[in-house]
């Protein structure tokens, strides 16, 4: 019978007591694995998407506002930007792909982006995030090819057609373009990534419906400003990738320079955006977490102290046996590490429900799957900072156990 | 077996345990018998190392232990001895048979493939075979008891000391407990130190030791 098994067996002996210590440590630990993990998957997710283009050119404005708006489709447009810039530059020699954007108006919340149809054959690394789950890509005019997500959430099916309605908020009083039905001939697969959310037409479809050549009388409810007006000269953005990541600075400065437009790298505003907000706030939400490990780590001591005063008379007759002031601290150590064990189990376990719930939402809202809790350096990290936190909870409950007076406390009854 | 010499002890103010001399041969059994008080359960603690003594020489099996290292007192007591207690002194968690694999587990004298079958056996001979997989608190008394005494004896220890063993159990259980007791030493060839206030208890066995007079307060 080895101490691991004495250990267990003293806190088998007082499970009620045993599981809510347990519980406490869990839910430290949980907070901790939910945080690292969403953390580190969203970033990983997001920085994925921000590499698939290498560089997006909008209007003059704020460059995470034009990366999140055009990459991710979760901002407002800067603005429009002269398609005389983007037809200039996609014959740039370092421009491997040029796809103009044009966006203005959504459908049930998600998000109608007028391109050019070579933007669905667009592939990168082995992904292709425009692959087709059922139909076609679009060809004539208002044809539209919609996200996963679209599909299951708006019902639409192959055939059904839609308006668009003008501005980037779902509002029942926003203005619908009923003159210009979207036929859907294309369902994109799931692929984790914005797309599921985003409805894909030709850029012209955007233009017509927008053209001021209708007799369209656009009415815009909550002071929303007018920034639907597209003319043909005019596009919201573009995705361009380059000949080589090493280029994107020098490019960037390029069109930043000499061009009334603006470029930003997708991939560093996401992690300057990490950095400058998501970082506090994993800080904060660590924090918490260690914190409530913190006090866990109390509850484990308390815990383990009044039990070993409990049986200070067992521990004495361990004692008689032959057992030595060292095993005796040992198996109160083991005790405490068998707590904090079951509560970094148990945590863990905790952590992944929340990160499976929260995919849940992600998937529906921002398109992003989140994959499972996964042992990380980070996360390895925090589970043996746990884990040596509850060995030191142990230690002054194992001092107390060492020093045992065997005679008084076998004569005490 | 047992030798205590001239052994001093202060027990508190001006109270000091003194033994001038107590002897017992190898395989006797001992009652070490007096009043609540008197020092018996002392004398018993200075034996088995789980109290020091300030003067004076102790000898159990051939070594002087008084000054032995902790460490050395805890083998000592595990490779040697066994203990029976009034309260039994069981541990809680554990079944009859774990109690006993305890035993075994803390001496380190049997090799541990051999602990299961040996703790059956020694349950089998104190009438507990059928009890092996129970936990103190659903055994009786007398029955704790006897897991107790198969404790104390599974490591084939050279020396028993039993403090009040029948002290909690009533007269016609006690009587079972202490035939069993004194035919396992028998049978085992243990030597035996047995604490008693009970005069009865005493007079079964075959030496009495008086410890009357052990205890002593000071005049100052």
């Amino acid at each position: 019978m080895s101490l691991w098994r004495i250990a267990w067996s003293y806190l088998w002996n007082r499970k009620l007591t045993t599981a809510l210590t347990v519980l406490s440590v869990a839910l430290g630990v949980g907070l901790i694995s939910a945080v690292l993990t969403l953390r580190e998957e969203t970033q990983r997710r997001f920085e994925e998407e921000g590499q698939a283009f290498d560089i997006v050119i909008g209007a003059k404005g704020n460059p995470l506002q034009l990366v999140l708006s055009t990459v991710y489709f979760l901002d407002a447009p800067t603005g429009n930007m002269d398609i005389a810039i983007f037809n200039e530059l996609k014959e740039h020699e370092d421009v491997v792909a040029a796809f103009p954007i044009g966006m203005g108006d959504t459908y049930r919340g998600y998000r109608i982006v007028g391109t050019t149809p070579d933007l669905m054959e667009f592939e990168w690394g082995d992904r292709t995030p425009y692959a087709l789950a059922e139909g076609r890509y679009f060809d004539a005019p208002f044809e539209a090819v919609v996200g996963a997500n679209v599909a299951e959430d708006a019902r639409l099916r192959l055939g059904a057609t839609f308006y668009g309605t003008h501005g980037f908020v779902d509002s029942p009083y926003a203005q619908a373009h009923e003159d210009h039905p979207y036929t859907v001939v294309g369902i994109l697969e799931r692929s984790g990534s914005p797309n599921d959310r985003a409805i894909f037409c030709n850029i012209q479809d955007v233009w017509d419906v927008h053209d001021h050549g209708d007799d369209h009388d656009h009415h815009h409810e909550h002071g929303e400003e007018c920034d639907h007006h597209h003319p043909h000269d005019d596009i919201t953005a573009a995705l361009i990738k380059l000949a080589s990541p090493a280029i994107r600075f020098e490019f960037k400065d390029l069109v930043n320079r000499n061009y009334n437009a603006m470029a930003a790298i997708p991939i560093q505003e996401i992690q300057k955006l990490y950095e400058q907000l998501l970082g506090m706030a994993k800080l904060v939400l660590l924090a918490i977490g260690y914190l409530v490990v913190g006090i866990s780590a109390l509850s484990i001591l308390i815990g383990l102290y009044m039990a070993i005063l409990q049986r200070k008379r067992d521990l004495a007759i361990m004692r008689a046996l032959g057992a030595t002031r060292g095993e005796i601290f040992g198996a109160v150590i083991i005790e405490a590490f068998w707590v904090t064990l079951l509560g970094v189990v148990a945590g863990w376990f905790m952590g992944a429900v929340v990160c499976a719930a929260l995919n849940q939402y992600l998937v529906a809202q921002v398109g992003f799957h989140v994959s499972a809790v996964r042992l990380t350096a980070d996360l390895v990290a925090a589970y043996s900072a746990v884990i040596l936190m509850g060995l030191i909870a142990g230690i002054l409950p194992a001092w107390q156990a060492y020093r045992t007076d065997v005679a008084r406390d076998l004569s005490e009854l | 077996m047992v030798l205590l010499e001239q052994v001093r002890r202060r027990l508190g103010p001006g109270v000091t345990f003194y033994c001038e001399h107590f002897h017992a041969e190898p395989g006797a059994r001992v009652a070490l018998f007096g009043p609540s008080g008197c020092g018996k359960s002392t004398l018993l603690n200075l034996v088995t190392g789980l109290l020091r003594a300030d003067a004076g020489v102790i000898r159990v099996d051939g070594q002087e232990i008084q000054n032995y290292s902790e460490s050395k007192l805890d083998a000592f007591r595990g490779e040697r001895l066994g203990f029976v207690f009034q309260t039994f002194n069981l541990l809680a968690p554990f079944t009859a048979l774990q109690n006993v694999i305890v035993g075994m587990r803390f001496a380190d004298v049997i090799p541990d493939k051999e602990w299961k079958d040996r703790a059956r056996a020694m349950l089998d001979r104190v009438g507990l075979g059928h009890r092996l997989h129970s936990k103190p608190g659903v055994l009786s008394v007398g029955e704790r008891q006897r897991v107790a005494i198969a404790r104390a004896l599974v490591n084939e220890p050279k020396l028993i000391v039993a403090d009040e063993p029948t002290g909690s159990l009533d007269p016609k259980t006690a009587e079972g407990v202490m035939a069993l007791l004194l035919e396992l030493c028998e049978q085992e060839a243990v030597t035996l130190l047995l604490v008693t206030h009970d005069r009865g208890i005493a007079e079964r066995l075959p030496q009495l030791f008086d410890c009357t007079d052990l205890v002593k307060e000071s005049q100052s």
